[in-house]
């Protein structure tokens, strides 16, 4: 009989072995794919960029392909569990009482009516479980529930768990609580004084008397060349809080089990910081609890903080026996916030003669709303988060997040680094403006090379900004729109940068715990099982792990189960924030798969009797890369290696690399690799209402290497949506006495699809030489440069430069009114429309930006290239730090007296001694 | 929201009367279930006949991510009293699938990047699914149309319309998506199976 041979073959004389799940789709194992293997490795994919320190890992399995995510089916068939689809038999259900005051003392509780309900189970209170928990070590300052004061309306009071919702809800009705009203503090300028009830007593150390929860003070550079700037922009901005908007409001389960153990289901970003603070509230080992992460409904950050609820309903289920849960109707969502802090940022940018950043002054004063949270990074990213990717002369920093009483701010997608980037952007825009240079031009003429150092000692490693905005230049067009297109139609550049995973973790521990781990097992049928902690929160990190496993160990990703869910069983890993997952879990799991491959290399040398350096990895296949006859299959070499020993298990790990400055805060901000990106947008803004509508954007993307281009692209144009609501429409809005006024998603306005502009993701692969195969993080930093792309946008279309977000149409209106006024113009279809001749100065631009090319080019390519330290543009000497030859070259982190008499607004919160706070009546 | 107020509170629905409640749902029929006669169908849907793929997002609805078809019509189960459907034909996204076998739409979210976190994709697929019965080759703008209540923070919408796209194509083809049960990837190939 003919047979036709597809595939490879077995090699003759060697017996098959059993075919445990034979009858498969695909009998024969597909031919390497050339297009994936890189031009070192032999295959035929360019490598531009240089090479990697993975790519002789690269089997063409499965990186760099669109591969849906792996957990997609159970979505799409409405099997995935959330968090209240949890549902366990003889569960309770759990509510919440809420706080309907501002600020004020709790006097007295009485449950006694509401515990008399048919049907209640169980009420507690914050009294009997006083143990303070937090996201942050060094800022603990929550509690399960208020114990003496609550400090924003929806402050927890009480939970109670009952047999049915509205037996829950008629015992809270019948909570009686005694406040005693304070004043409450709305305004975050006010926070800044001393008062006599400060929101939190901080126990040790105190800010004075003051609501000041971290302050930050920084200078890096030269002053001198700042003091007479050849032109300069200032402006303060203020911009409105935001909230995630996820669409599945928080819900947990929590039920303790026979064997005296807790499992808590919850939908998390960060399972291990909630393993830790329950280990607190509980006083229980944290051994003796599960956190089980159940399927995410969206986090962006909102679903990071361990939560009280989370420990209301293991405190309810441990007094009651049985399981409960707890579902947050859509306003607790907003009550509970964490959503990105309203600022007021005073932003202040100074070019010199040759169009060089001589300096950028910032002062952030955050509204961090009743809890501390992420709070002390928070304070550092709004100023250190951009400093980069320009060159700069010198960076002043002066940051405070304050305390008021407002539901906390937190993490939020972009953290931190969203406002003060909008509002560095725009300086940029403005001085272009006024420079008469194109600001894209402007931007390649002063950008940092690839391994370089930033003013504040960041390490850079790939860059891949000047093909960024190269590449949406050529895209959108922007030669014949910029400043080129009819009045109320114009087109904007913003650029980004953003971590890709904190260099320090948040639990930092002497004993050098990595920061993230991956185990492997595989066992005869030959199926990948990766234990992963990592939090896949439906950006696709279960799918991103996978996929690296299965590019080094060849086997398609059908074959791989990624199981995530359990502390019980997933090794500790710090959880999907600051961007970290692709970089940090990839790495683990490669070095993983790397000892799983070494076992199999060396089963197929023993079996072919060939050296083990002459083997390839292909499709479910392991051969001589010389003579692909002579190999075996992938589970042959598999039984093979598990002669005596059964499974084959293995575990990898990763920590960054030791990098950084010495000063304080030098580690906030620090990460192993940066992500760059660079958006043009284009608006139509309608002069005489001020409605502005986004029609396209184009938006690149450095992410390394997109691992998943599918995931890449719907990050960005996710990113996009949610800059987009931010920049537009989004609001918290307080009312004067300090209510919220749209906990509700009718109010809180979420763009939907007719909003929603076209985006055209460009992704940009500037090859890391540390990432996953080359890869940076896809998640958070395409947020960023929107904000601003869609500001100078609507600079271009219609002459005004906004100071305020979001840009609604009353505000918008209200400065084109302004605007008519100085100038005297009756109808706003009057108003000038922004032109541009360009100057002297482009042309050193334009020269500049040909020689950075070449040196950028070089640096990629030229593995032993010197140092290079921000500061070079300025006639330093390249490879030594500044501060080394240069005595005017600052570095300090703390005001001098001088800066004291005059302090910016959030420097202000300097003023203040640090004290030992002392309660009143306490004379110690 | 519940307990924040200090005054008397009056409950905005009554508890009502205990009722028997039937209907078909994803065509199996569900009889005689006792529900409050004031109760929304959201509720009944998730709490009394376990279909827990209808999601819960803003009890307002604005989210979209209850939407149910009911007798074909895409309908906001938060926003829809049991008591009206009352011997109707419901269809939640655990109908879509024929068996095994995938819905179109079902099938090219998956692949196009429609469903990131998935919480609102429930939502998003009956209403596409029922777009689709109308009108087997929809145009962005129609799209757009049929989905603007339904609210997506993942995804930015366009991966939601390219699948819409991708499944439209997969209509006409009329070309079967094949059973989810099939045997995937063999892990020993190579191996000539002709010749055993």
């Amino acid at each position: 009989m003919s047979k036709e041979i597809k595939g490879y073959r077995q090699q003759p004389g060697k017996l098959p072995f059993a075919k445990p799940g034979s009858g498969g789709r695909e009998p024969f194992s597909k031919l390497r794919d050339l297009e994936m293997i890189p031009e070192s490795e032999g295959g035929k994919r360019p490598q531009p960029k240089g090479k990697n320190r993975h790519d002789h890992l690269l089997t063409g399995s499965s990186v760099g392909k669109r591969t849906p995510l792996v957990d997609s089916n159970w979505k799409v068939t409405g099997q995935a569990k959330y968090g209240d689809d949890i549902r366990i038999p003889n569960e309770l259900i759990g509510r919440i009482l809420r706080s309907p005051h501002h600020y004020a003392r709790i006097r007295s509780i009485d449950t006694s009516e509401a515990e008399a309900i048919p049907g209640v189970l169980a009420i507690e209170t914050g009294q009997q479980h006083t143990d303070l928990f937090g996201v942050l070590p060094v800022t603990k300052d929550e509690h399960a529930m208020a114990v003496d004061k609550v400090r924003h309306v929806g402050d927890l009071v009480a939970c109670v768990a009952a047999e049915n919702e509205a037996t829950a809800l008629e015992a809270l009705r019948k909570i009686k609580v005694d406040y005693e009203i304070l004043k409450p503090i709305h305004n975050m300028k006010k926070s800044l004084d001393n008062v006599e009830e400060p929101i939190h007593d901080r126990g040790k150390y105190h800010i004075g008397q003051s609501n000041v929860q971290k302050r930050v003070f920084q200078e890096f550079g030269n002053f001198e060349g700042m003091k007479k700037p050849h032109a300069s922009s200032k402006e303060k901005w203020k911009f409105a809080g935001v909230n995630h908007g996820f669409t599945e409001p928080h819900a947990v389960v929590a039920n303790w089990e026979p064997s005296g153990r807790l499992t808590l289901y919850t939908p998390q970003q960060v399972p291990h910081y909630v393993h830790r603070s329950l280990a607190d509230v509980l006083k229980i080992p944290m051994h003796q609890i599960n956190v089980h992460r159940t399927f995410v409904g969206g986090g962006f950050g909102g679903k990071s903080d361990p939560f009280p609820h989370e420990m209301c309903a293991a405190i309810l289920a441990r007094k009651t026996g049985r399981p409960v849960r707890i579902t947050f109707d859509r306003d607790e969502v907003f009550y509970t916030n964490r959503g990105r802090h309203p600022s007021q940022i005073e932003m202040n940018v100074h070019v010199d003669d040759n169009a060089r950043i001589c300096g950028i002054e910032t002062d952030a004063l955050i509204d961090g709303g009743a809890f501390a949270s992420f709070g002390h990074v928070t304070t550092y990213y709004n100023g250190v988060l951009h400093t980069a990717p320009y060159e700069i002369g010198s960076f002043h920093y002066t940051g405070a997040r304050v305390w008021t009483n407002k539901p906390a701010s937190g993490a939020m997608r972009g953290h931190g680094a969203v406002n003060s980037r909008c509002a560095v952007e725009l300086g940029i825009d403005d001085i272009c403006t006024q420079l008469e240079v194109d600001p894209i031009s402007f931007r390649l003429a002063n950008l940092l090379p690839p391994h370089s150092s930033t003013i504040t000692g960041f390490r850079i490693t790939s860059i891949g900004m000047r093909e960024c905005l190269e590449r949406v230049r050529e895209a959108c067009d922007w030669e014949q729109k910029f400043r080129k297109l009819p009045l109320g139609h114009g087109i904007g550049i913003g650029c980004g940068f953003f971590i890709s995973g904190s260099g320090l973790p948040i639990h930092w521990d002497p004993n050098k715990f990595p920061h993230a781990t991956v185990h492997l097992k595989i066992d005869m049928d030959g199926g990948v099982t990766i234990h992963t902690g990592a939090a896949d929160i439906g950006q696709g990190s279960d799918t991103v792990v996978a996929q690296s496993v299965s590019e080094v160990l060849g086997v398609p990703i059908e074959m791989i189960r990624v199981k995530s869910r359990d502390s019980d069983t997933s090794p500790v890993d710090l959880g999907s924030y600051s961007s970290r997952v692709t970089f940090m879990n990839a790495n683990a799991a490669i070095s993983a798969a790397i000892e799983i491959r070494e076992e199999l290399l060396k089963a197929t040398a023993e079996i072919c009797n060939v050296s083990k350096d002459s083997l390839v990895i292909g499709d479910r296949r392991i051969y001589q890369k010389k003579d692909p006859a002579v190999g075996v299959s992938y589970l042959e070499a598999l039984h093979k290696a598990q002669e005596d020993r059964g499974a084959l298990v293995s575990s990898g790990a990763y920590r960054t690399p030791p990098m950084g400055g010495v000063h304080k805060g030098a580690a906030a901000g620090l990460a192993p690799a940066y992500s760059f990106s660079a958006y043009a947008a284009e608006v139509k803004v309608d002069p005489e209402t001020g409605i502005t509508k986004v029609i396209k954007v184009w938006a690149a993307h450095d992410c390394g290497r997109a691992l998943n281009p599918l995931s890449v692209e719907g990050q960005i144009i996710g990113s996009c949506h949610m800059g987009l609501g931010q920049v537009l429409t989004e609001e918290m809005k307080y009312g004067r006495n300090g209510s919220l006024l749209n906990p509700n998603l009718l109010d809180y306005k979420i763009p939907t699809v007719h909003e929603m502009p076209e985006v055209v993701p460009i992704i940009v692969e500037s090859n890391d030489p540390e990432g996953p195969f080359g890869a940076k993080e896809a998640g958070e930093g395409p947020l960023l440069p929107i904000l601003p792309a869609v500001c100078n946008a609507v600079y271009d279309a219609i002459g005004i430069r906004t100071n305020e977000l979001p840009i609604t149409p009353d505000k918008l209106y209200k400065q084109i009114e302004k605007k008519m006024k100085v100038l005297d113009i009756k109808s706003p279809l009057d108003l000038p429309n922004p032109t541009l001749e360009h100057s002297e100065l482009q042309k050193t631009l334009d020269e500049r930006t040909i020689q950075h090319r070449n040196r950028d080019q070089e640096r990629k390519l030229n593995t032993e290239r010197e140092p290079y330290y921000n500061g070079t543009l300025f006639g330093k000497v390249s490879t030594i730090p500044p501060e080394e030859q240069d005595e005017n070259w600052t570095l300090s982190v703390t005001p001098s007296e001088e800066y004291l008499t005059k302090p910016r607004l959030a420097g202000s919160a300097w003023k203040h001694q640090e004290v030992r706070y002392m309660k009143k009546g306490d004379d110690a | 929201m519940s307990g924040m107020s200090n005054t008397p509170h009056v409950p905005m629905i009554p508890t009502g009367e205990k009722a028997s409640w039937n209907a078909i749902i994803n065509s199996r029929i569900f009889d005689n279930i006792n529900i409050d006669s004031n109760a929304i169908l959201l509720d009944v849907l998730r709490d009394s006949t376990g279909m827990l793929g209808v999601k819960r997002g803003c009890d307002l609805g604005t989210c979209g991510c209850c939407a149910v078809l009911i007798d074909g019509v895409p309908k906001l189960s938060c926003l829809t009293l049991a008591a009206e459907t009352k011997g109707k034909e419901i269809t939640t996204v655990e109908g879509l699938a024929d068996g095994a076998h995938l819905h179109p739409i079902q099938k090219t979210f998956a692949e196009c990047g429609g469903s990131q976190c998935g919480f609102c994709t429930p939502g998003f697929l009956v209403v596409i699914s029922a777009l689709l019965n109308e009108n087997n080759n929809p145009d962005d703008k129609e799209i757009k149309d049929a989905i603007e209540g339904n609210l997506c923070r993942c995804t930015g919408y366009q991966q939601i319309i390219e699948s819409v796209h991708a499944a439209a194509n997969i209509l006409n083809s009329k070309e079967e998506v094949e059973d989810n049960t099939t045997a995937k990837i063999d892990p020993h190939p190579g191996i000539d199976r002709v010749q055993e």
